[in-house]
């Protein structure tokens, strides 16, 4: 339940800071129309499967067409650590963590979203041990958690068709 | 050290005299009759491919037929069309005799095979793919550098993009590696050295990446041993059997180090710089090296103060102060370079490598974030830091 809510939180994160973050921004306006990535965390386990589409990052049921991305997490212990701010895409790398079938380039796009991502969500007491070196924010961590907030209640991440 | 590891290294190495003369039982023992030999016109034109081809002939096993149009940069459709060859021809065995290119092309066709495909691209990925038919395969090096025949990585270049691709599957590993030092006895000095170099390049970035491990470290800190003791002879007095059979031992070492701990930075740009501006792999791991050690030494002193010993030699580095051993230790590998520049040439700026002006770096700067390598480099680079890093080189 927790990795389910952490990765609906993180396609969150992420529509928000396509708004307030230049960085986010920049590397999904460079993703060509049609790009779906998919991360998986084991059997049975819960996915987050986006797609870059007409200028938003769409959040699908099922796994994007080519071209597509997917990351899977070995095991959903491994997910958790992933999930939960205990160890950093470099490091689930390093640990080999996850397998990827794609193009590598494109998790490297991914990675620095995510990297982005936890730089805002989680505290400097958490990222300072899970990323070599911390990104600069751009805005308030709050006006993300706040945007986050709102748009859940307005529903506005809810699945496209 | 990471708090979990892998470590991995499925090839058997048939090393030393007449190792060559091996292949033949190795094709048997692995049930091959039919071997497709790859390999490029160079070394047909001379001679290296036909020490092989005897060897293979004499114990009554020759290759089914010869194919050496792997050019230096090869290409995903350069292994997509030799996959078809086998098949076409019903070879049972692959036999690559080469450098980096041919080796990582030959990987990329056991990949093909194995996975019962047509086109590698739909097999990119890390890790991603399952066993797969058994296609056995033997790799013989001819530079002392890549490390390649111990390796689970191919780099393989996409011409639709001019990016080279990494594809990270165990199942690249070739069954067995061949180390004859006949087969680098022949190589130019200024091969040696720059080979030499990217060897020394694995080695290093084995020991600092994120995904370091004490396994991959023991190989890679042996490695710089006999690279540091070995590779100026090597470059100055080629025919020196003992000097190249060390390189290769080196070489091969580093390839388990880094195949197992990854390599970081220097390789992600030097693969840019090698897709966009044609900078040969060997040069620009020579060049950036110590470039890119400069970068990551603050995060790296450790590391760095570990291998200064192996560099410089146990006196001079316990003469040197603790907090001044990392830059020594950049140092050092920038006078290795020099030396190596002095005997044969050794380009040691992207100029003098043949880089006219600085215009393509903004494109090999984001090309190279886009690199795999750079998720395990010690520190992390963005496109700024890796043109500071392309000016400094320059």
């Amino acid at each position: 339940m927790v990795v389910a809510l952490v990765l609906r939180v993180v396609h969150a994160a992420l529509t928000e800071l396509q708004r307030l973050d230049s960085r986010v921004r920049r590397e999904l306006e460079q993703m060509p129309e049609g790009m779906g990535y998919a991360v998986e965390t084991g059997y049975r386990a819960p996915t987050l499967y986006v797609r870059w589409s007409g200028g938003q990052l769409q959040r699908c049921a099922a796994a994007p067409p080519a071209p597509c991305c997917a990351l899977r997490l070995k095991n959903l212990p491994l997910a958790f650590l992933f999930c939960t701010g205990q160890m950093g895409v470099a490091q689930a790398y390093a640990r080999h963590a996850f397998t990827i079938s794609g193009d590598v380039a494109d998790v490297m796009k991914l990675a620095r979203l995510i990297n982005l991502v936890e730089a805002y969500l989680f505290p400097p007491l958490i990222t300072r041990r899970i990323m070599t070196d911390i990104p600069p924010l751009q805005v308030n961590p709050l006006r993300v958690y706040g945007g986050i907030a709102f748009g859940f209640l307005c529903n506005r991440y809810r699945l496209s068709r | 050290m990471n708090a979990y590891f892998e470590f991995r290294n499925a090839v058997k190495l048939l090393c030393g005299e007449l190792a060559l003369e091996r292949i033949p039982s190795e094709l048997a023992a692995l049930g091959s009759e039919r071997p497709l030999l790859l390999s490029d016109a160079v070394l047909s034109k001379i001679g290296t491919l036909r020490l092989v081809q005897q060897a293979m002939e004499s114990e009554g096993c020759p290759p089914a037929q010869v194919y050496t149009d792997i050019p230096v940069d090869s290409s995903l459709e350069v292994v997509n069309r030799i996959a078809a060859l086998y098949r076409e021809l019903d070879c049972d065995a692959l036999v690559a005799v080469g450098g980096g290119s041919v080796i990582d092309t030959a990987k990329g066709v056991r990949l093909v095979l194995s996975q019962d495909t047509d086109d590698i691209l739909a097999l990119s990925g890390v890790e991603n793919l399952p066993l797969g038919a058994h296609v056995p395969f033997i790799v013989v090096p001819t530079t002392a550098g890549t490390g390649s025949e111990c390796t689970g990585v191919a780099v393989i270049r996409n011409d639709a993009n001019g990016v080279k691709m990494e594809f990270l599957s165990p199942f690249v590993e070739p069954d067995a590696a061949v180390i004859d030092p006949r087969m680098t006895l022949g190589l130019p000095p200024k091969a040696t050295a720059s080979t030499g170099m990217d060897a020394l390049c694995h080695a290093i970035e084995a020991l600092t990446c994120l995904q370091a491990n004490p396994l991959s470290s023991a190989y890679a800190m042996e490695a710089i041993r006999l690279i540091v003791r070995h590779l100026p002879e090597a470059t100055r007095r080629g025919s020196n059997r003992e000097a190249r059979f060390a390189m290769a031992l080196a070489s091969t070492m580093a390839g388990i180090a880094f195949s197992n701990s990854m390599v970081g930075a220097v390789h992600a740009i030097g693969h840019a710089l090698g897709g966009v501006c044609h900078v040969p792999h060997a040069v620009a791991m020579t060049i950036l090296l110590p470039h890119v050690m400069a970068y990551n030494a603050e995060r790296c002193a450790a590391d760095y103060a570990r291998l200064l010993p192996l560099l410089v030699g146990e006196e001079r580095a316990a003469a040197t102060l603790p907090a001044e051993r990392a830059l020594a230790a950049v140092e050092a590998v920038r006078a290795l370079s020099a030396r190596l520049s002095e005997l044969c040439g050794l380009p040691l700026s992207l100029h003098a490598a043949g880089v006219e002006n600085r215009l393509d770096f903004p494109r090999v700067a984001a090309v190279a974030v886009n690199d795999g390598a750079l998720i395990v480099n010690p520190r992390a680079a963005g496109e700024e830091d890796v043109l500071a890093i392309l000016n400094a080189a320059f």
